[in-house]
């Protein structure tokens, strides 16, 4: 699972969901791609279980690229705990995805077969996706 | 390629408000320069400049209130999430004159089993005539096996066009896919690490099958 090494502090402050992706809105490397429709906090696993749905589908011969990382501490109180005692004990890592950030990209399989993975996988996320495809040469 | 014609209004009005009752008019924002002109401000259709961008390095023939000026799309700005366009940049240019523009890669054909095409490049810098332009390039990997590669110098140009970019840079690269095996094995890795629990379906042998229907109440 995706984790950072080394970090210069061990908790954050929740960042901001709201707004639209500034970079990353288009496909990079592949020729399918999972666009996100809606902000939304994705954790590590989810990103993991979503290359894992993908990759059992397309089984061998195609490639898979990961456009987010997820290298913001998440933390969570105990439960039953009273409040104050101060913040509590980091239990996720998440990648703060905006809105129209394309994070998975596909290429060397057929189209209906990378639909098909793409579908299992957007199953796997947080928030509204769609699918995006690479249209030769359109700017 | 042929020119495509479209017609623009000069733009007198700016700023995001002016531009905003532009776009609900179905109309976009565009800027023509180049060849030390001043720069031109001009509000151009929505739907036709959408379908004319469709193609790739499209030539247009931009009619500004009767004056016919010569222009390729450099830089267009797409809305991140619904992607209609908010804004074009044109550059004029001149007939017979020579522009590098980014011509996109075609793979055609099939590799042999057991090998995977990775197209390290999706475009590739091509200096050609601003009227003969190339739409794509088309690379041929039929029947290519494991460890080919197709370089920049290894490309089909067509006549007039010349690459504006190192020769021996990678285009194609065609690489083992790894085995059933391998997949299954680095999959299994990951589900354990991330606490994937796999349902399987149960498999009920005919005899048991046979016993609980023995075991039912019969009336």
């Amino acid at each position: 699972m995706l984790i950072p090494r080394r970090v210069k502090h061990r908790k954050q402050h929740h960042p901001k969901r709201r707004g639209a992706a500034k970079g990353g809105t288009s496909l990079a490397f592949g020729d399918f791609g999972i666009q996100a429709v809606e902000g939304h906090y994705v954790t590590n696993r989810q990103i993991e279980s979503a290359r894992i749905a993908m990759t059992r589908h397309i089984k061998r011969g195609g490639k898979v690229w990961i456009n987010i990382y997820p290298d913001r501490p998440l933390t969570k109180k105990p439960a039953e705990t009273r409040m104050g005692s101060g913040k509590g004990s980091p239990e996720w890592w998440i990648a703060n995805v905006k809105a129209g950030r394309v994070m998975f990209e596909l290429s060397g399989v057929p189209e209906p077969v990378a639909r098909e993975a793409l579908r299992r996988a957007i199953h796997k996320l947080p928030m509204k996706c769609k699918i995006v495809t690479r249209e030769a040469g359109e700017l | 390629m042929s020119e495509i014609k479209i017609k623009a209004e000069t733009r007198t009005e700016f700023g995001k408000g002016a531009a905003r009752r532009i776009r609900r008019d179905s109309k976009v924002p565009a800027v023509l320069y180049g060849h030390g002109i001043d720069p031109i401000h001009v509000v151009l259709p929505g739907h036709e400049l959408m379908l004319a961008l469709k193609q790739p390095n499209a030539l247009l023939s931009v009619d500004i209130e009767g004056d016919a000026q010569l222009a390729l799309p450099k830089q267009v700005q797409r809305d991140p999430i619904k992607g209609f366009i908010e804004h074009a940049d044109l550059l004029v240019v001149r007939r017979g004159e020579k522009v590098t523009v980014d011509v996109p890669i075609v793979v055609t054909g099939e590799v042999i089993s057991g090998a995977m095409v990775v197209t390290e490049h999706a475009s590739v810098p091509i200096e050609a005539e601003a009227t003969h332009l190339p739409e794509t390039i088309e690379v041929d990997v039929e029947g290519l096996d494991a460890g080919a590669q197709i370089h920049a110098s290894d490309l089909k140009l067509a006549k007039g066009s010349s690459l504006a970019v190192d020769p021996e840079q990678l285009i194609v690269n065609v690489v083992p896919a790894p085995t059933a095996e391998q997949v299954e094995a680095e999959l299994e890795t990951a589900e354990a690490e991330a606490g994937v629990e796999r349902d399987e379906p149960q498999v009920v042998s005919e005899a048991a099958e046979d016993d609980a229907t023995e075991a039912a109440p019969s009336e």
